[in-house]
């Protein structure tokens, strides 16, 4: 620093009561003199975490307070004629350049949901920085004051909900100015200006202005909203040609990248003016999306909320979990989960509505006689419930957080399914004089821990099947990983079927109708529950058979086999399945229990023991129970394909025989998610 | 911290295997040379106190990769406790585009992943970008998992994978046989760095 005295600094950022400049050079420079070339300073709280942290000052890709060309100040920007208002005295160019404001507006806000920080996307603009300033014009202040109350009501939802992981800093806001008096009003204000500038356009027949889904009275009106919403995307698409042809922008080529429809830089945006609310790390430069794809982006949100707003509304767990399954194929992101997440518990209820007690007693299919009160306060009950909750808001998590969680929520499903069973073991032994209740009393016990260790397994496959999606398995550990599966299927499997055969109690139903007899045991029990078994038949000879077939590949051919210098194929197992073992799911599985079932397979047995051939069987009896299932009738023909091209790849490589040198052999996932098909060429 | 992927280059056609040489870090001379490596082919910034953070408290599992005397490449790492288990983390690990392919990185990895499993970690972990097929080729020939994925792990948006190298344990003794490392070396002729 020139000035010893450190009078002369920055006249933008002024001493205050709490905060007086000062030189602090001659104590550097000291300290310095202290320090040798090659020396550190180290303590015992100088974590990585702290190396990675330390900024080199003046260091441009570091030091973000450091002085750049650019504006210092929201104030000096504006001085300087930045944010103009109105943003031309032409009128027509003022609505020209307002709407570009707009168009790079909602470019910041798909970024922004897209994982970039508030201060660097939608708080650029230094319209919305200042939002007072814009009172005089009523189009673009609406419109800011909109943006505003959005991101708010986004980052609630998303606080609320807890769905987030890496994007934890979607909802710091740091000193932000998000929150404004009369927000909660926004729609009316947008109403009323909507009103003012269509009564103004109504003379030139021109359409009505974007209108955002803020508030949702009741599914179906929600549904409306993003009706309405995806008709204005529509419509601001058309506007294309017309907004460039006015603007006489760049050409098509350039215009890709533009984050405006008529293709011009917006005014009153600045990206650095925040470089100093991005902390603690310094701030990057981000790429803000195109208008295009801002465009697809809110497409995807808002088909995204109409799927999770067409859920119906039921009670049973089966039907919800398979729901959150298909909705998460389609990598929704995060402000559509963590709707969907606020929609299926609030209050620690489903739908805000229903006890998670009453939720298990449907599925549990009580048998007769059972105090609804006894068994609403039953500790296992009451934890089954708690668990349930946690389990569905992590299938509303991004697909990697999730699996973590599972794997980690395992534990407790497999403790509480002990748990279960010591108790009901105790009680049993206690039991000499058998009275009513107490035979009651075992019949729910031993439903709960059948119920309880069904979750657990199908935890389990989620587990192990999201590591396909996820691609954590290398074809090297494929035999291992559908050896694991086809385990934890058969268990599932067993769990289901042994629920499925609960007699349903026609008692408790007298009072009811026969049409709603019919529903209620279609959903659990009945048509339902044993074709959902029939599909699990399939996955398990499926993946007996494609493990089989690997091992056979392994023995034969000597292919897939990993010769690290450091560990051995049992490292390996211990690692991928290490949260299933010390969850005991399920018990007695090891390695060598592996090794023994797939140590001595020959191609020939796989062949002669016909895996596929069974699935197909039952494939075909599967068709009609799902018709008008469409998700499911295509999961149907893909593994059709599956078992079809895996039967002749096998009856090749037979043929040819396994060790023959010139196949070659690949597995590829090009008809289903998670089972492969085997591809085998000849060189 | 990861690698970037390794395209593969035209061989500098004087390259021999015996002519290179690979040293542990040796002390201030060495640390503009990793820095430049790093800085060159990294995107992400890292500050002086990161680099000294690993070398001084790590000295003996910091290694570079010298070709005729040039500085070809890096590796860079750490270990310490982490809940209950001792673990190797391995930071940075690079080698100059005409130098990949040549079994430069799995030499250099392999010898700091010795020491660490000499000093007694029962494991070593990393993360690489999804994208980086060399560097996860590489790094499941020497025995790693993908254990996890971390989502958006990178500022440019993009996964990582938690890879992970589990030791066998103390009562399943396994030998480290010194020709199958060499042999092993010897064939992976790929692209990485």
């Amino acid at each position: 620093m020139e000035d010893r005295g450190g009078n002369d600094v920055p006249a933008s950022i002024p001493s205050g009561e709490q905060m007086v400049w000062a030189d602090v050079s001659p104590l550097i420079a000291a300290a310095c003199n202290d320090l040798h070339d090659g020396e550190l300073i180290h303590g015992e709280n100088f974590n990585l975490f702290a190396a990675m942290s330390a900024l080199e000052i003046m260091d441009p890709k570091m030091d973000s307070g450091m002085e750049r060309n650019g504006f210092h100040s929201i104030e000096e920007a504006i001085e300087n004629g930045a944010a103009p208002i109105p943003l031309s005295l032409d009128r027509t160019v003022d609505v020209q350049r307002c709407i570009d404001v707009m168009d790079h507006l909602l470019s910041c806000e798909a970024t922004w949901h897209r994982g970039h920080s508030l201060a660097q996307t939608v708080f650029s603009c230094l319209y919305l920085l200042r939002i007072e300033r814009t009172s005089t014009h009523p189009l673009l202040h609406s419109y800011c004051r909109i943006m505003r109350s959005t991101c708010d009501v986004v980052i609630t939802a998303v606080s609320d909900a807890r769905t987030h992981e890496e994007e934890d800093f979607f909802t710091t806001a740091y000193s932000l100015p998000l929150k404004g008096d009369g927000d909660e009003k926004c729609l009316s204000l947008l109403n009323s200006v909507e009103e003012t500038v269509s009564r103004q356009l109504r003379a030139c027949k021109a359409q009505a202005s974007r209108k955002k889904l803020c508030d949702g009275r009741g599914l179906e009106l929600a549904k409306k909203h993003v009706m309405s919403c995806l008709s204005e995307l529509g419509s601001m698409s058309k506007s294309v040609e017309f907004l460039r042809s006015n603007a006489g922008g760049p050409s098509d080529g350039e215009i890709e990248c533009r984050t405006t429809a008529s293709g011009k830089q917006p005014f009153g945006f600045d990206a650095n003016i925040n470089s100093r609310l991005s902390a603690p790390t310094p701030p990057r430069a981000i790429q803000i999306l195109s208008w295009k794809q801002a465009i697809e982006f809110f497409e995807k949100l808002l088909n995204d909320m109409d799927a999770i707003f067409s859920l119906p509304l039921d009670l049973s767990l089966e039907n919800i979990l398979q729901f959150l399954v298909q909705f998460q194929k389609s990598q929704p992101d995060l402000v559509a989960r963590a709707h969907l997440q606020l929609l299926l518990v609030q209050d620690g209820k489903l739908y805000g509505k229903y006890s998670f007690h009453v939720v298990i007693s449907r599925a549990l299919v009580l048998p007769e006689g059972t105090s609804d009160q006894a068994f609403q306060e039953n500790e296992f009950v009451v934890q089954l419930g708690q668990l349930t909750i946690n389990l569905i808001k992590i299938l509303c998590t991004n697909n990697a957080w999730q699996r973590r969680k599972l794997g980690k929520i395992l534990q407790d499903w497999g403790v509480i399914s002990i748990q279960l069973e010591l108790a009901f073991r105790r009680e049993f032994d206690e039991m000499l004089k058998v009275s009513a209740d107490e035979i009651l009393f075992t019949r729910l016990s031993k439903r709960l821990i059948v119920w309880a260790e069904e979750k657990t397994y199908w935890i389990a496959s989620r587990f192990l099947l999201l590591g396909f999606q996820l691609e954590l398995y290398s074809p090297k550990e494929y035999c291992m990983v559908y050896w694991y599966m086809y385990v934890i299927f058969v268990n599932l499997l067993e769990k289901m079927q042994m629920r499925a055969s609960y007699p349903v109690d026609d008692s408790r139903r007298k009072g009811k109708k026969k049409r709603d007899l019919a529903k209620d045991v279609g959903l659990e029990s009945g048509v339902c529950a044993s074709s959902s078994c029939m599909l699990l038949q399939c996955y398990v000879y499926i993946s007996e058979g494609l493990t089989m077939m690997l091992a056979a590949l392994h023995n034969e051919r000597q292919i897939f086999k990993i010769s690290s210098p450091f560990n051995s194929e049992h490292e390996r197992f211990i690692q991928h399945f290490e949260l299933l073992q010390r969850a005991n799911v399920p018990p007695h599985i090891s390695y060598h229990l592996f090794m023994e079932s797939t140590t001595h397979v020959r191609i020939s047995n796989v062949v002669k023991h016909n895996y596929f051939r069974e699935v197909q069987r039952i494939l075909a009896s599967l068709r009609g129970s799902f018709a008008g299932d469409s998700n499911k009738l295509l999961e149907l023909h893909q593994l059709e394909q599956v078992i079809e091209h895996n039967r002749i790849a096998l009856s090749v490589i037979d043929q040819v025989g396994a060790s023959d040198p010139s196949l070659e052999i690949r597995f590829e996932f090009q008809h289903h998610p998670f089972f492969p098909v085997a591809v085998v060429k000849r060189s | 911290m990861e690698a970037p992927t390794g395209d593969r280059e035209p061989e500098p056609s004087e390259f021999s295997p015996s002519e290179t040489e690979y040293l542990s870090y040796g002390g201030e001379h060495h640390l503009p040379l990793i820095m430049s490596l790093v800085d060159e082919e990294l995107s992400e910034p890292y500050s002086i106190f990161t680099y000294r953070y690993f070398v001084y408290l790590w000295p003996n599992l910091t290694y570079l990769a010298f070709h005729r005397g040039k500085c070809v490449g890096t590796v860079v790492c750490k270990m310490g406790e982490h809940r209950s288990t001792f673990r190797g983390y391995i930071a940075m690990l690079v080698v100059i585009k005409p130098y990949r392919g040549k079994g430069i990185a799995t030499e250099l990895v392999t010898r700091a992943i010795r020491v660490m499993m000499e000093s007694g970690c029962e494991e070593v972990t990393l993360e690489a970008e999804v994208t980086n097929k060399g560097a996860l080729a590489l790094y499941g020939r020497l025995g790693f998992i993908r254990a996890k994925r971390l989502f958006r792990y990178y500022l440019n948006g993009v996964d990582a994978f938690r890879l992970k190298l589990l030791f066998p344990r103390s009562e399943t003794p396994f030998l480290v046989s010194q020709s199958e490392t060499s042999d092993h070396l010897a064939e992976s002729q790929f692209a990485y760095c």
